[in-house]
């Protein structure tokens, strides 16, 4: 198996080399195969070839790249690419038996596993934990807490916000952009989008200025793109503890290794917490919980296509009011500890 | 194998007996045109699906030997067409097809295809449902200033650009044939060529924006769905972690090669000339057919024509010869889209004769009198064969018919109705079929080339019985009962 995806991982490579040739050759930003990074397209060839029966998909990949292949005008080029096209297709032939075996592992989501933490995490891998929760479940207070226990950087939305804010200005005078409007508007960009008024934009310059500012996307397209590299940049340079922002699969669609973690309490135990916490009452506290609930479900679904708080789509499922919160702690740490000394 | 060739044969004798041969009463072409068999019908069927399947059963093989299969078709056609009415009347109905319809056709989708092969527009849209929804809202309307093919090739490569960063987009693409590539060209004879012959047979030239009601519904309709369909897809990308480069705060849009627009404008006069020049006197013999080089028998290529072609690969020549190399390079120009058009289409415009002279002999003994009678057989004909000569047949079918009020036309007086139902039959249901307009295959092609996976010709039709025919269906409830 472990040999398998080293040929694999091997014949990615060089399909995906081909493309990044074949496309220098053409000259063309147009019709390039594979459009993301090195790594993510890699890992998504190699997923094909181990964990995919459908080697129809990664046919018609190749096939994509000899057709662009094909139009190279230089004869020298395009006799080399086909040539190497060729020897491709023809390892891909030699695989064993097992590729496009359909295993009841699905690979990547065991290298996640808290119980396979030492394969997931490599040596120069960063410890990243994304929590999800539900409002009033504590969720915030267990992760603060144990980013302070781990002594790793916490993030939630308000403090992604200020990084965007800063990096955005930053962006903004390094290409000499000098425009008040639009560093005005940051502001309400990035704002919580849960407030009020996110998406309320007036005038339509203002309205044309955004359009041109977030290259035609919506801003919170825009901002979720932006929130997408800030927090695949710093799972490659720090530990960190992220809540929600569907960090969890942005990372996975990236391939860096973390650990994702959902926790959640019963809705009358939570809405108990709320009352307490912020003095409404019950009726305030049921309704402000099932809102607040209903745009991280519809948020989740926007971007990642997955249904919230759904067991399958995360590590590890938590019922905070079975533990507490310093407890939740504990049990995550100890976890992580296991990984610590195993992978030490 | 044995039992398909069995069926063919079978087939064939069954046609060769059809009561459809027992027209031949009256002498002439008209008595020939009617004469034609069904059974000679074979070639074009078998060409369409020699293209719907072959590149999927055999795709190499196919692109190997397109010139071969599409030459072979086309003997199979001319050799019993030739057995059966001589060598003149088959050489004629030949040279008539190649030199008045598809040497016309194809040099007008070469010169556009130069043209704005030579035009590409910079920037970092990043392509969403709602730049999408623009992008084909304005070529729709564009289309009807330059042409369906003039949008067409004008905006593929702008829209794949946009879209680069997405996978799932051949959804856009074939909105695209439906919109730009067909129903933009409804409001003016410069938008799709039936609506210029109908111009040239006295409809007023701004008589087609009479269609904007219907274009705007349709394009609501069409459009709302596009959005959902292409929502859902967007969504599935990104949830997928695909992401467009928005680095940069602010968008940067400039157009390079710009000059070549005028070779547009150029073009699209050309097309307009050659549609005016055959009523200037100056360009009739003394019995009022309009004059030119004489090929053979009673097929004469027009002057209008020649000075048609002439001009558009004057703009195509000088767009090569003023734009840089470099700007061919980033669009990804190569003549491979042409070149399959051409040599597809030759094939095509030959063996649809036999469907198209007897289209001409019993168009008029449909019994059609109701305008929602002839907006869908017109169309239902115009998804397979040319539309132009469709549109012509019906437009004369409605002149006979002894209307007393409506647009006086030189083949009679034609209901406004009616004219209506024909005009949309004739331009909208083109996007029914790749082949059901010219600027279709072109596009699938050039998709295709540029790392979009296009629906095959079978998936095509599929997508535009889900998506057209309920919208013809609301047309014809609204508009046409």
């Amino acid at each position: 198996m472990k040999d398998n995806r080293k040929k694999c991982l091997a014949i990615a490579e060089r399909i995906y080399d081909l493309d990044v040739e074949v496309y220098r050759c053409v000259g063309s930003s147009l019709g390039r195969a594979f459009t993301s990074d090195r790594r993510t397209c890699v890992e998504n060839l190699v997923n094909l070839m181990i964990e995919s029966p459908k080697g129809h998909l990664l046919r018609s990949e190749l096939a994509m790249i000899s057709n662009m292949a094909r139009t190279i005008r230089k004869k020298e080029d395009r006799s080399r690419l086909m040539r190497e096209y060729d020897n491709i297709l023809k390892e891909i032939a030699t695989l064993p038996t097992s590729f496009g075996r359909v295993d009841i592992v699905n690979e990547k989501r065991a290298r996640l596993n808290t119980a396979n933490l030492h394969q997931k995490f490599k040596k120069d891998d960063h410890m990243v934990i994304c929590i999800g929760r539900t409002q009033g479940s504590a969720g915030n207070d267990i992760g603060f807490a144990l980013a302070d226990s781990l002594k790793v950087n916490y993030y939630d939305v308000e403090i992604f916000n200020e990084v965007l804010k800063r990096l955005e200005v930053e962006r903004e005078e390094a290409y000499g952009i000098h425009d008040h409007v639009a560093v005005d508007q940051n502001q309400v960009v990035m704002d919580n989008k849960y407030q009020k008024g996110f998406e309320a934009t007036h005038g339509i310059r203002r309205r044309l200025k955004e359009f041109n500012r977030y290259h035609g996307l919506t801003k919170a397209d825009a901002l979720f793109f932006y929130l997408s590299d800030l927090i695949c940049q710093k799972a490659r340079e720090e530990d960190f503890i992220v809540m929600g922002r569907c960090a969890d699969v942005i990372l996975a669609n990236n391939h860096i290794p973390h650990v994702s973690i959902f926790i959640t309490a019963p809705f009358e135990q939570r809405v108990n917490r709320i009352m307490e916490v912020q003095g409404l009452t019950y009726k305030q506290a049921a309704r402000q919980l099932k809102l607040l609930d209903k745009k991280h479900e519809r948020y989740f679904r926007h971007y990642t296509g997955l249904k919230w708080g759904a067991a399958e789509n995360y590590d590890i499922c938590f019922n905070s009011a079975s533990y507490g919160i310093e407890e939740s702690v504990e049990i995550i740490e100890r976890m992580l500890n296991q990984h610590l000394h195993t992978g030490s | 194998m044995k039992k398909f060739i069995t069926f063919l044969g079978g087939l064939f004798v069954l046609m060769a007996s059809s009561p459809l041969t027992v027209f031949a009463k009256e002498a002439g072409t008209e008595a020939v045109a009617a004469s034609v068999p069904l059974w000679m019908c074979i070639p074009f069927g078998g060409l369409l699906l020699c293209i719907a399947v072959l590149p999927l059963i055999k795709g190499e093989w196919w692109e190997k030997y397109q010139p071969v299969i599409v030459a072979v078709w086309a003997v199979l056609f001319i050799v019993p067409f030739t057995l059966k009415y001589g060598v003149g009347f088959s050489a004629e109905t030949v040279m008539e097809c190649v030199f008045n319809d598809y040497l016309t056709f194809i040099v007008l989708l070469f010169g556009l295809f130069c043209v704005a092969g030579n035009i590409t527009l910079e920037g970092d849209f990043a392509g969403s449902p709602r730049i999408n929804v623009a992008l084909l809202a304005f070529g729709t309307i564009l289309a009807s200033c330059i042409g369906t093919t003039g949008a067409s090739m004008l905006l593929v490569r702008p829209v794949i650009k946009m879209n680069k960063w997405r996978r799932r987009k051949r959804h856009l693409m074939v909105f695209f044939i439906f919109l730009v590539s067909n129903m933009g060209g409804c409001l003016t004879p410069i938008g799709d060529p039936p609506l210029l012959m109908g111009f040239m047979r006295g409809v007023p030239f701004f008589w087609s924006l009479h269609l904007f009601g219907i274009l705007i519904f349709n394009m609501v309709i069409l459009l709302t769905v596009f959005y959902f369909v292409d929502r859902r897809a967007y969504r599935k990308d990104v949830a997928r972690g695909l992401k467009p480069d928005i680095s940069k705060p602010g968008t940067d849009v400039r157009i390079d090669g710009a000059h070549n627009l005028f070779f547009v404008v150029l073009i699209v006069g050309a097309v307009i000339l050659s549609g005016m020049l055959p009523s200037v006197p100056a360009f009739q013999d003394a019995s009022g057919h309009p004059l030119g080089i004489h090929v053979i028998g009673e097929v004469t290529l027009s002057f209008a024509s020649i000075i048609e072609m002439a001009v558009i690969l004057l703009a195509a020549f000088l767009s090569f010869k003023t734009t840089k190399e470099e700007i061919r390079i980033r669009n990804h120009f190569n003549w491979g889209p042409i070149k399959e058009v051409a040599v597809l289409f030759i094939g095509i415009f030959i063996t649809m004769q036999p469907a198209l002279l007897l289209l001409k002999a019993h168009g008029a003994n449909l019994g059609l009198s109701k305008p929602f009678e002839m907006f869908w057989v017109t169309g239902a004909l115009s998804s397979f064969l040319d539309n132009t000569p469709t549109y012509l047949v019906f437009l004369t079918t409605a002149g006979t018919l002894g209307f007393t009020h409506g647009m006086v036309t030189t083949v009679g007086t034609i209901s406004n109705r009616m004219l209506t139902a024909i005009s949309c039959g004739a331009v909208f249901m083109g996007a029914n079929t790749y082949i059901g307009n010219a600027p279709n295959f072109m596009v699938k092609a050039i998709s295709d080339e540029n790392g979009v996976r296009m629906p095959t010709f079978f998936g095509y039709i599929v997508w535009s019985q889900i998506f057209l025919v309920p919208v013809f269906l609301i047309d014809t409830l609204v508009f046409f009962l």
